[in-house]
């Protein structure tokens, strides 16, 4: 299993100062919604890009279907697991905000079962690799970032 | 967009709740040299707050709250109870830096993640993931501030025992615990749907969003409305869509075998506090959970809501069950109204994780040549 490193590591270890006591407390397994570990494999790392076809703007979870264009010139779609859908309606953003065509990129883990062609969207970004979302937080920077966005009709 | 001016918002009450305690002297100077306004009501004598009160006459609790915080359940090791401007700068600061820098952008032209699985180095996060790197953050609203408690930044939200940590559990609650592990581990935690987590069937919140006592879960969703009848109290807990209601009166407690999730609630006015007894609690919500340890079913938490200004509720909760702990133990949680909506957590219709997970034990055991 590979470490983060540097800068980004640090980060975001003082990002999660108290809440790694948290974590200890009881020894409980932490887990969101579900369990990560066991829903997705951390041995099937993959990488998708292609076209969105359809946007479930659901709960407990989004997903996003996208068409993978294969060597053979075949087509798959490919499901891809985000978070609550809840946090990001707060911010304004809506399900058209996405809209069927948009060309984005993907990398997580591939659902444990393969047959699936699911996977877990650790990162989502556009083509040029800027998040598809912002975060939002006191200081108002992401949500600027989040701003550039609507404006450049990415809602 | 509005979510600016409901920042501003937020941290303008945020500082006048600082300034309320005189205490905490330099955040209050701070507070007053920045924002002038919030030192102006109480140098002037403007008049006492006092209570909103509903058509019945009661204290008015209702509304849209939150009760999201970095402020942990159990206080880390060497922290006093009360964090200095400085840790709370450096903790909300690093927190902030986290956001910036996950919000950054990626290379477009990245491949896959590691073979085998990536660590952050926060516990948190890689126990919920499982090395998998979870999602992007902009999914996620953990709560970006300390908690101010009577004006006081907390570094628990547990204030007793004074060490801000659970009391040790008692040998017959920590045998059962390690009874029931055996258990699920001899017929394997993916056999059923029935032996996943309540959270993860989309029966309750994976924390103790709903309670009692009703706890953050550090990473979404920690949002209530409160709506209040003369004789009832209802509380919507938006993660997972549940509703507590509190019955105010003399209790008519239910029958010990009758056990509705999140147990039998009775609640009663003393003075402007709404104090509320929860008893008959069931087995399956005591097993533990995120934010929160659980139980026995002889457990009762007692819950006081006060309405404290305009935009607090401070809540407090008692934990009883010495069948459980060796002694009670109790926390206090700031209630944040909310300028923004809640909206419909409906679980189940699309939850493919559960599915997912019992799909993928499937496909690894005749990976393994198991089955």
């Amino acid at each position: 299993m590979t470490r983060l490193n540097g800068l980004r590591r640090s980060r975001l270890a003082l990002g999660g100062l108290l809440a790694v006591a948290l974590a200890a407390a009881w020894g409980a397994a932490a887990v969101a919604h579900h369990a990560f570990g066991a829903e997705f494999d951390k041995d099937a790392p993959i990488k998708l890009k292609g076209k969105i076809v359809r946007l479930e703007w659901v709960n407990p979870h989004t997903w996003i279907h996208l068409e993978i264009a294969r060597d053979d010139g075949s087509t798959e779609v490919w499901m891809v697991e985000g978070g609550t859908p809840n946090v990001l309606l707060r911010r304004g953003l809506r399900r058209d905000c996405l809209t069927p065509g948009t060309v984005i990129v993907v990398d997580g883990y591939q659902a444990k079962d393969h047959s699936l062609k699911r996977a877990n969207g650790r990162d989502v970004t556009f083509e040029d690799g800027n998040k598809i979302f912002m975060g939002s937080s006191g200081t108002g920077a992401p949500d600027e970032a989040q701003r550039q966005n609507i404006e450049r009709g990415r809602c | 967009m509005a979510i600016s001016a409901r920042t501003r918002s937020r941290d303008r009450r945020r500082m006048m709740r600082l300034v309320r305690n005189a205490s905490w002297g330099l955040a209050a100077a701070l507070a007053a040299a920045a924002v002038t306004i919030t030192a102006a009501p109480a140098q002037t004598g403007a008049p006492q707050w006092t209570v909103p009160r509903t058509p019945h006459g009661h204290p008015d609790l209702q509304g849209n709250w939150t009760n999201a915080t970095m402020t942990p359940v159990q206080r880390p090791p060497g922290i006093g109870a009360v964090l200095t401007p400085e840790q709370v700068k450096e903790l909300e600061s690093g927190r902030q830096d986290f956001i910036v820098e996950a919000a950054r952008a990626s290379d477009p032209n990245r491949g896959a993640p590691p073979d085998g699985g990536i660590l952050t180095g926060d516990p948190l996060f890689d126990g919920a993931t499982g090395g998998t790197g979870g999602y992007n953050y902009f999914y996620i609203d953990a709560g970006d501030k300390i908690a101010i408690f009577n004006g006081e930044p907390r570094s628990s939200l547990i204030v007793d025992p004074e060490n801000g940590r659970i009391p040790p559990l008692t040998p017959a609650a920590r045998q059962a615990r390690q009874a029931a592990a055996a258990e699920r581990a001899g017929r394997g935690q993916f056999d059923n749907p029935e032996d996943r987590p309540l959270g993860e069937r989309c029966i309750m919140s994976f924390g103790s969003n709903a309670g009692p006592p009703m706890l953050p879960n550090y990473f979404y969703n920690n949002n209530y409305t409160i709506v209040q009848t003369a004789d009832h109290v209802a509380i919507l807990t938006e993660m997972v869509h549940d509703v507590r209601i509190i019955r105010l009166g003399e209790p008519r407690p239910l029958p010990d075998h009758v056990r509705p999730w999140m147990g039998d609630s009775w609640g009663r006015w003393e003075g402007d506090t709404l104090v509320v007894e929860t008893t008959n609690l069931p087995a399956k919500q005591l097993g533990g959970s995120l934010s929160f340890p659980g139980g026995t079913e002889q457990m009762k938490v007692i819950e006081r809501l006060t309405r404290v200004d305009d935009d607090t509720i401070n809540y407090e909760f008692t934990v009883e069950d010495p069948t459980f702990y060796t002694r009670p133990w109790s926390g206090q949680v700031p209630f944040e109204k909310m300028d923004a909506l809640l909206y419909e957590y409906a679980c189940h219709e699309a939850n493919y994780s559960l599915f997912n997970v019992l799909s993928g034990a499937r496909a690894q055991e005749r990976r393994e040549g198991r089955r």
